[in-house]
């Protein structure tokens, strides 16, 4: 075995710029198929980390027959006594925080202006709102009992012309099927890192918004966050009752997860075409080393060298090749990849309510990923190591031996 | 020059097996890049083909300032709809004129309240292009003289649990600010198989919204229907003595975020492919060097019956750029097969149409074009990767000293 790859290793240094060459092609293909996983990955993390940490959470608990995508403020949609409710489930030892909400749909009218809003309820003592409060780019967070105070996202701020201070008129429904209006003032402005977010969301203090909907003493639903998120399924089992729906994160991403697997299928034939490229420079490098060497070879064989062992041999040049490929690869993606999550790519406004996305993208690479691309790379070098190694194999060492050269 | 030719055409085929490979790759390369613009112009066909129609015609006149505050639908009343509308409709390519009111309001039943566009609209005269006409699944379209009335999506009924006669409450803002409700009931509903966009609109006849929200005789928009997509600006030109400062938009300018999409998606694919271009170029540059080697003796005798350096490295620029030419051919046909291929199903983006405000037009699968929209481009790129990767062998040939290469067995 040693025997075989010292002597692949040195039939590689026979011709050193062309295995260089070689190398280099397998390289590019796997830096440039690193950056894109990296990229995607990235791309589906920081969705999902936005989505937990202001829309889903870890957890949700809601009434039974609560539809998220109406805003149902009728009592029977939503959560009675909530903050009894989110107590009892901040009293569980995985769960750090818990808090109620209150979600309706309103409208925003500033002068001669209107913007459709998705007006939140929160209490702003809690930990769950921490992204609100960390993220007031002016003005002020708000206080459990203000009643007339609102928070506004700085993309919406920016395109209705607001500020901190300035005074709004805000339209919800509420809890009988009718509509309400009311003025309020702007405290501050906030900004999550998601510009669609920002657009589309008002905040309010939860005892506010209870009042203006008509729906004193529920709420929509109880956002949790666990200290792990790998707990979600063992608490959602523990909270399950008949009475409420217990949801976990992963469960109202499910568009997120749909998308994922959707651009995963994609990027397997995109590895494939890419990495089939690089195998034709293989599979070549090793013809033309067949060519070469055929009386080599036919000498080879004429001392009793079995057909396989001969195969063999190729396998193992190959394998140095692809070896050297892949280091090369390694370290060209390294870098690419390190630039990609530092820099980031800006792709502006672009999401919605499923996913979230936050205006710039950040690499991320997961071992997981780069293993199997590493894998990939190999069995597909070694596939084309196949077609040459059988060539050798089958050559006739007679004629092989009067070959010219 | 010629005998240039004929001697790299005959290298090129001297190993058989070797060039057939890098042409494999080449044409790979080129595959993947036509299957991308197919796929791209597919989007752009099924997408502005269905903008057109539900944004309300090829082009939008709106009264000044309007743009300013896009997006918020201000009730902008613009000063002379009705001699745009009577203008436009003398133009031959105009199918209708029509003028529209537009406002931003909230639908409430007791399932619960939806943001959605108020579209006030003359039925009698968009009855005959609108796409929503043509697709009523249930009860009726507007009339005229509707006045509480409204016709809404499939997607907008499934979400609020209504049907044809059920009863809403429709919430909007006059010109003077003041709160409008109103119940209506559901005269008809249609389906257009986008559910989100569905979702956002609901219409009314234009003399129930002109009533509604304080506009007396007046209206939002004038919006133009074409027979053609691609007339627009000679339909805007012929307008433009009426239009005044009014401002235009046509269905491509309501999109520029999509513009946007593609061409950045556009211009990583591009750097994508030229490096996966490079990686085949490594392929021509290896089987050159290895040609270079094997014909060493044949080099000097070249260089010894007088032939110069450059000469030389011309030839075997010839022989490369060559393989670049034929494995673009084949490219080409792989391509076109690709994409001939794909025409026959389509690709299914069903799960996409949430993602974004424009992929929520798409409403059939993706039909992917020929791929053929930049390919002038595509093999530029081709040739001169093939170019460049040919030229350190080209020069490895020309440094040969004929004397020394002739000894060589």
């Amino acid at each position: 075995m040693i025997h075989l790859i010292k002597m692949a290793f040195r039939d590689l240094g026979r011709n050193r710029r062309r295995s260089f060459f070689s190398a280099l092609a397998l390289g590019m293909g796997l830096s440039l198929l690193l950056l894109m996983a990296s990229v995607i990955e990235g791309e589906v993390r920081s969705s999902m980390d936005l989505s937990i940490k202001l829309q889903s959470g870890h957890l949700q608990v809601r009434s039974l027959t609560y539809d998220e995508d109406k805003h149902s403020l009728a009592h029977e949609d939503l959560v009675a006594d909530p903050e009894s409710v989110a107590a009892q489930v901040a009293s569980l030892e995985p769960v750090q925080a818990a808090s109620p909400r209150l979600y309706a749909s309103g409208i925003i009218t500033v002068g001669e202006e209107t913007a459709g809003v998705n007006l939140l309820g929160i209490d702003p003592d809690s930990d769950t709102n921490a992204p609100y409060r960390d993220g007031i780019v002016s003005g002020q967070y708000l206080s459990a009992d203000d009643r007339e105070g609102v928070l506004i996202g700085s993309t919406l701020a920016a395109n209705l012309g607001l500020s901190a201070g300035d005074d709004i008129s805000v339209m919800v429904n509420t809890a009988n099927g009718d509509v309400d209006e009311q003025p309020f003032t702007i405290r501050g402005t906030y900004a999550t890192g998601s510009p669609f977010y920002d657009e589309s969301t008002l905040i309010m203090p939860l005892a506010k918004a209870q009042t203006i909907t008509q729906a004193e003493g529920y709420a929509s639903t109880i956002f949790v966050l666990l200290k792990d998120q790998d707990q979600a399924d063992a608490v959602s089992a523990a909270l399950k009752s008949s009475q409420y729906e217990v949801l976990t994160y992963r469960q109202m991403n499910a568009l997120l997860s749909q998308i994922q697997g959707m651009s995963n299928g994609y990027m397997i034939v995109l590895y494939l075409i890419v990495l089939g490229i690089t195998a034709t420079v293989i599979i070549n490098t090793l013809i033309m080393s067949v060519f070469e060497r055929t009386r080599e070879i036919g000498i080879l064989a004429a001392m009793g060298m079995r057909p396989g062992r001969i195969m063999a041999m190729f396998f193992a040049e190959s394998t140095l090749l692809t070896a050297g490929g892949i280091g090369i690869g390694l370290v060209l993606g390294g870098l690419l990849v390190m630039y990609a999550s530092k820099v980031g790519f800006y792709i502006g406004k672009f999401g919605i309510e499923g996913m979230l996305l936050s205006d710039r993208i950040y690499a991320r690479l997961t071992i997981e990923s780069a293993i199997a691309l590493i894998i990939t790379a190999f069995v597909v070098s070694l596939l084309a190591a196949l077609y040459p190694a059988l060539l050798a194999a089958r050559l006739e060492p007679v004629d092989a031996l009067h070959s010219g050269n | 020059m010629l005998l240039y030719l004929r001697l790299a055409w005959r290298n090129v085929w001297r190993h058989r097996r070797r060039t057939l490979i890098v042409i494999l790759a080449i044409g790979l390369v080129l595959a993947l890049m036509m299957f991308y613009d197919g796929i791209v112009a597919g989007f752009k066909t099924a997408i502005y083909g269905n903008a057109v129609q539900v944004l309300g015609g090829n082009i939008q006149v709106h009264a000044a300032g309007y743009s300013e505050k896009i997006g918020q639908s201000p009730l902008l009343a613009l000063p002379n709809a009705e001699e745009l509308v009577a203008a436009a409709q003398q133009q031959p390519q105009v199918a209708v004129a029509s003028r529209r009111v537009i406002t931003s309001g909230m639908a409430t039943s007791a399932e619960g309240a939806f943001g959605v566009s108020i579209i006030g609209i003359e039925p009698e005269k968009e009855q005959a292009v609108s796409l929503e006409a043509k697709k009523v699944t249930a009860g009726r379209y507007l009339t005229a003289a509707d006045t509480d009335q409204i016709f809404i999506g499939q997607g907008l009924a499934d979400t609020m649990g209504i049907a044809v006669g059920d009863r809403i409450t429709l919430v909007g803002r006059d010109v003077h600010k003041q709160m409008r409700k109103r119940t209506m009931t559901v005269a008809g509903i249609y389906d257009i198989d986008m559910p989100e966009i569905e979702k956002n609109n609901i219409f009314i006849s234009l003399a129930e919204a002109q009533d509604l929200y304080g506009l007396g005789d007046q209206s939002t928009e004038v919006a133009i229907m074409l027979h053609k997509i691609g007339e627009e600006d000679a339909v805007i030109k012929a307008l433009s003595p009426l239009l005044g400062d009014s401002e235009t938009q046509t269905w491509a300018t309501s999109f520029p975020e999509l513009v946007y999409a593609l061409e950045s998606k556009g211009k990583v694919m591009n750097i994508f492919s030229t490096i996966i271009m490079f990686i085949a170029g490594i392929g021509i540059l290896n089987m050159l060097l290895m040609a270079i080697y094997e014909r060493t003796r044949e080099i000097g005798v070249l260089g010894a019956l007088g032939m110069k350096p450059r000469q030389i490295s011309y030839l075997f620029l010839l022989e490369g750029g060559m393989i670049g030419l034929v494995g673009l051919a084949f490219g080409v046909l792989l391509g076109l097969g690709i994409n001939l291929l794909l025409q026959q199903g389509g690709l299914d983006y069903s799960a996409f149409t949430g993602l974004t405000e424009y992929t929520a037009l798409i409403n059939t699968n993706i039909y992917p074009s020929l791929g053929l929209e930049k390919i002038v481009q595509r093999a530029v790129v081709i040739l001169a990767v093939a170019l460049i990767c040919s030229y350190y062998p080209a020069r490895e040939a020309a440094k040969n000293e004929p004397a020394q290469a002739l000894h060589f067995v």
